[in-house]
């Protein structure tokens, strides 16, 4: 008992006795998925984000970020907001990165009213529940489906499949699309889930080939797309189009291997050849820097850090922040942003996302027409 | 056994006062509760895992039972909170049954194995199911109980420190009754017991009942408090993994090594996620802020915290295999 | 054609399945311990046969004979310093420890590789060609094949012909016993672990050619290989080679006439059933131990 207490006691003090320092320059949190399942797209959120405050430092603009670790983890989340808005009296937050546990976070945001800019998380409730304080940059799940069958609407395809990952991501995504390709009056001929990370997909793929879909629409995270591409090459899937949604069809990785991504059509929230502000100079530096391709997480968090430094800077203090990130505008390598209310969302950027096309081992962004150079190849053909 | 109850005692007066020392900290209140939950679970693992000696391998899948019933009932209707946690402890309590007429009939390996694919298959389950959300989780809002401000960290605090003193008060009540005496038999030799007239599979589904319904309760507490649960979150073999863990490095088969445990592998863990670890060490002047030690913590530990973990997981298992308790007493399986 | 295709690429994906249970069921046997870090293994050498493909150019394929005794070293290093202190304890202790160091394998190689996923290109990763009836059959999982099934061979030759693979079986058989006969169990366990880790290696760099790398890519295989192990018999090596091509079958059935997301659950629930009706598996010898 008596060594169970001093433990306790020992175990307390490293929490309390630890005050946070002084004011130095003004504060604000970042959380992001550092370690856990979803560790490699928050690679590239830490990327985006240190590249933001070094630009800032470089231009004499001293923010200081602390960072926190979800591990993907919503408790942990929870703890890392919690611990950044009465501990180390951060201003503002950014982050995190997954649904679960923006979901979470932001839940809270209105009771700490600490505002929350949320840079890449995807599903739509996060912004739709009319918390004051909850930001979001990203386009949310629905307008992944919506950009891509838009896009392809033109050319009248008859049928669809859909191959996506049992994830929070895919499942939302594909709820989507089925409405929206309903009322395109697509014909759903498949519809399979799979569980990430299997080595063999040939079974599941077969059965879709069966089917004869127009369009194979998938949803995938960044291995499974080159193993389901390329496994569907040795099947002899060839539909229309393929469309994909989701990390997995954006990578330099993907592009590389043109034998099974050619052609592959995907929607992305950020590309380098888009004529927003800076986007062409950051994928230079990003790729100097880090020795490969930028993803739109990078650009998100980039982009979302700052908008929160720069607003925090001149802010000082979380509620005048709020409203400077409810008022503002900002245009930078994400294009205009402003956080709106709109179709039920509320603090939301309408960001329009882009649809782009593996052309001869190049992304080329093919739609909306503003801001692409290059047109859409449909059918499908290698 | 009267000292026991006296240790209960004093540990929930004390515990229950620290609220007052602690005034308005969400952030410290968190880890509290946090260090709680995992007590609880940890104390109830304990009945099967160290009294019967049963190494379930798939608590999770009882916290994980807690916390969808509870979530699923909040949501869809208008069923009073305390009903909800009811409704979870019988649900933990039938996949306990079920689980045992499968798994008890399994010992070693196989039993841990066998407690590993009921707990996937009820993962996976929920995984796949509409009703669970799927894979994408169940979001709980606008919840309300009595007058208690659920925003708050109290309610939750006290509720789960309730729930670990009720634990450790059946735990010792299971220890020191026949059933107790029992259990200790069948973990000691199943051969003999068996031979002794111990109906093996009676204790041991008692014992695992128990320890389910008690885990539920954590689940459902902790669904009201997060607000938001996914198969991840509350389903993960990380989870039960991480329940027997505190239980071995604390003292496996005593009452108060999964408390201890749990103080440690909470605190531990979070001083790492949040690097609190790297300031205690500038704070404490052995490094400063400018040196690359600290610069490189900073960088990089949180990359390095599960590693640290694996390392003192490690360390432990083969350095304290009775965990920390059994440094200070000799003869701690009685 | 369905059918067809899902049987042969059920078999192919099943023989790397194979190879990766059979280490686990050999430490199983004789060392009487589940190796809950074998994942990591796997990853280990799925990064091994990447960095000597893209750095040195050495094909895959090749790339074995440089791996498998690197694995074996390494596992015997680990079995020798840590693994050996906890033979006796209780099992959960055991499946703590290799969790703990299935924990240290994977973030070391988080903090060293990146989380990164890798896709190791060679000139035939996408190659298939095409049996009657349109059924295509990948090229690297063919070979894949053809090498475990050589693989198995020359350890079933080891185990049934040499006297370190006779004393290996001893020691599986009756720990105890094999010790009295002057047998050096102690010796045979690392030895054991040593061939694990050289086969769980050697699954890893053979899958790494049609799968992706990264820090956690061996965790799918982790309760696969379990559930394999039990199938055909904890302990049996060969018992886990036909277990492996069962559970790649049935998997690939599972998804083609069932669904893609509940072919994990019809897994698990075979291998519930076979522990209920059949608990020393196909080939087991021991019953319930």
């Amino acid at each position: 008992m008596k060594h169970l207490f001093l433990a306790l006691t020992a175990a307390l003090t490293i929490f309390t006795t630890l005050p946070a320092q002084g004011a130095a320059p003004v504060k604000i949190g970042f959380i992001n998925s550092i370690t856990g399942k979803e560790a490699q797209i928050g690679e590239n959120l830490t990327n985006g984000a240190t590249m933001a405050i070094d630009d800032l430092k470089a231009r004499n603009i001293d923010v200081e970020m602390i960072r926190e670790d979800d591990g993907g983890d919503p408790k942990n989340a929870l703890a890392a907001y919690e611990k950044l808005v009465t501990r180390d009296r951060v201003i503002g937050v950014v982050g995190p990165y997954t649904s679960a546990c923006a979901n979470v976070v932001a839940s809270r945001a209105d009771q700490y009213q600490v505002p929350l800019l949320v840079p890449a998380a995807a599903k739509e409730e996060i912004t739709m529940k009319g918390y004051r304080n909850v930001f979001r940059l990203n386009a949310p799940a629905d307008v992944y489906s919506n950009v891509l069958l838009k896009s392809i609407a033109p050319f009248r395809p008859g049928t669809i499949a859909y191959i996506y990952a049992a994830n929070d991501f895919g499942v939302s995504t594909v709820k989507t699309a089925q409405v929206n390709a309903s009322t395109m009056g697509l014909k759903e001929v498949a519809n399979e889930k799979y569980q990430q990370g299997q080595p063999d997909y040939r079974a599941t793929l077969a059965k879709v080939k069966a089917a004869q879909p127009d369009l194979v629409f998938l949803v995938s995270y960044d291995a499974d797309a080159i193993l389901l591409m390329r496994q569907a090459k040795e099947i002899g899937l060839t539909p229309k189009a393929f469309l994909g949604a989701g990390a997995g069809y954006t990578t330099a990785q993907f592009a590389q291997l043109q034998d099974i991504s050619s052609m592959v059509i995907s929607a992305t929230q950020w590309t380098d050849d888009v004529n927003w502000p800076g986007a062409a100079d950051f994928g230079v530096r990003y790729r100097a820097r880090f020795g490969k391709d930028p993803s739109y997480h990078a650009a998100c968090a980039y982009e979302a850090v700052r908008i929160m430094a720069l607003s925090a800077l001149k802010a000082r203090d979380s509620k005048v922040l709020r409203s400077a990130l409810t008022a503002g505008s900002w245009n930078g390598i994400m294009g205009p942003v402003r956080f709106a209310s709109y179709g039920g969302y509320t603090n939301q950027n309408n960001h329009p996302m882009l649809v782009q096309q593996l052309q001869a081992g190049r992304y080329e962004t093919v739609y909306p027409a503003q801001f692409s150079k290059k047109k859409l190849i449909y059918p499908y053909r290698r | 056994m009267t000292k026991q109850w006296t240790g209960i005692a004093t540990f929930a007066a004390l515990a229950a006062s620290v609220p007052f020392f602690l005034g308005d900290n969400p952030y410290i209140a968190d880890i509290l509760i946090t260090m709680l939950m995992m007590a609880a679970l940890a104390s109830a693992w304990n009945i099967v895992g160290g009294y019967a000696g049963q190494f379930s391998f798939g608590h999770a899948a009882y916290f994980g039972a807690g916390a969808y019933t509870t979530s699923i009932l909040l949501t869809a209707s208008s069923i009073a909170l305390p009903l909800c946690i009811g409704a979870g402890i019988l649900a933990a309590s039938l996949i306990a049954l079920l689980t045992g007429a499968i798994v008890f009939r399994l010992r070693g390996h196989y039993f841990a194995l066998a407690s590993i694919a009921v707990a996937e298959i009820v993962r996976l389950t929920a995984h796949n199911l509409e009703i669970t959300g799927g894979a994408q989780g169940l979001l709980i809002t606008d919840i309300t109980f009595g007058n208690l401000d659920l925003n708050s960290k109290e309610p939750f605090y006290f509720a789960m420190l309730f729930l670990l003193v009720t634990t450790l008060a059946i735990s010792l009540l299971v220890r020191h009754s026949r059933a107790g005496y029992f259990l200790l038999a069948i973990r000691e030799d199943q051969d003999a017991a068996a031979s002794l007239g111990i109906n093996l599979y009676l204790w041991k589904n008692m014992a695992l009942v128990i320890s389910a319904a008690l885990a539920s309760v954590a689940g459902s507490i902790y669904a009201v408090y997060i607000r938001f649960i996914d198969t991840s979150a509350v389903l993960s073999l990380r989870l039960s993994i991480e329940i027997i863990l505190t239980t071995i490095i604390g003292g496996v088969g005593t009452l108060w090594g999964p408390v201890l445990g749990a103080a440690l592998l909470v605190s531990l863990a979070e001083a790492l996620r949040s690097n609190l670890a790297g300031e205690l060490l500038v704070n404490s002047g052995i490094i400063t802020e400018a040196s690359p030690i600290e610069s490189f913590l900073k960088n990089n530990l949180a990359h390095a915290h599960v590693l640290v973990y694996g390392i003192i997981t490690v360390l432990c298992i083969l350095n304290l295999p009775k965990g920390i308790l059994g440094l200070f007493r000799r003869k701690q399986r009685t | 054609m369905l059918f067809f295709q899902s049987l042969i690429s059920g078999i192919l994906t099943g023989g790397i399945y194979a190879l990766a249970a059979m280490g686990m069921s050999l430490v199983f046997g004789v060392m009487n311990i589940s190796n809950f870090a074998h994942g990591d293994l796997m990853m280990l050498g799925m990064y091994m046969a990447y960095y000597l493909f893209t750095l040195l150019n050495i094909d895959p394929f090749l790339s074995l004979v440089l791996i498998m005794p690197a694995a074996f070293v390494f596992g015997y290093a680990i079995e020798k310093t840590m693994i050996n202190r906890v033979i006796g304890h209780p099992s959960e202790n055991q499946i703590l420890l290799t969790v703990g160091l299935g924990l240290i394998m994977g973030n070391t190689a988080l903090l060293a590789f990146t989380s990164d996923p890798k896709i190791l290109t060679t000139s035939y990763s996408s190659s298939s060609f095409n049996l009657p009836g349109d059924i295509s059959v990948s090229i690297p999982m063919l070979l894949s094949f053809l090498v475990t099934c050589l693989l198995t061979a020359v350890l079933y030759l080891f185990l049934s012909t040499t006297r370190t693979g006779m004393a290996l079986r001893a020691t599986s058989q009756n720990r105890e016993a094999a010790q009295l006969m002057g047998i050096d169990v102690s010796r045979m366990s690392a030895i054991a672990f040593g061939i694990g880790t050289l086969l769980a290696a050697s699954a890893g760099a053979l899958i790494a050619q049609t799968y992706y790398i990264d820090p956690f890519a061996g965790h799918t295989f982790l309760l696969k290989s379990f559930t394999i192990c039990v199938l055909g018999g904890l302990g049996s090596v060969i018992g886990a080679g036909v277990g492996g091509i069962v559970i790649g079958v049935v998997e690939a059935m599972s998804a083609a006439y069932l669904s893609s997301e509940w072919k994990d659950v019809v897994v698990f629930v075979l291998f519930l059933a076979i522990l209920l009706l059949r608990p020393r598996g196909l080939f087991g010898r021991k019953g319930e131990q």
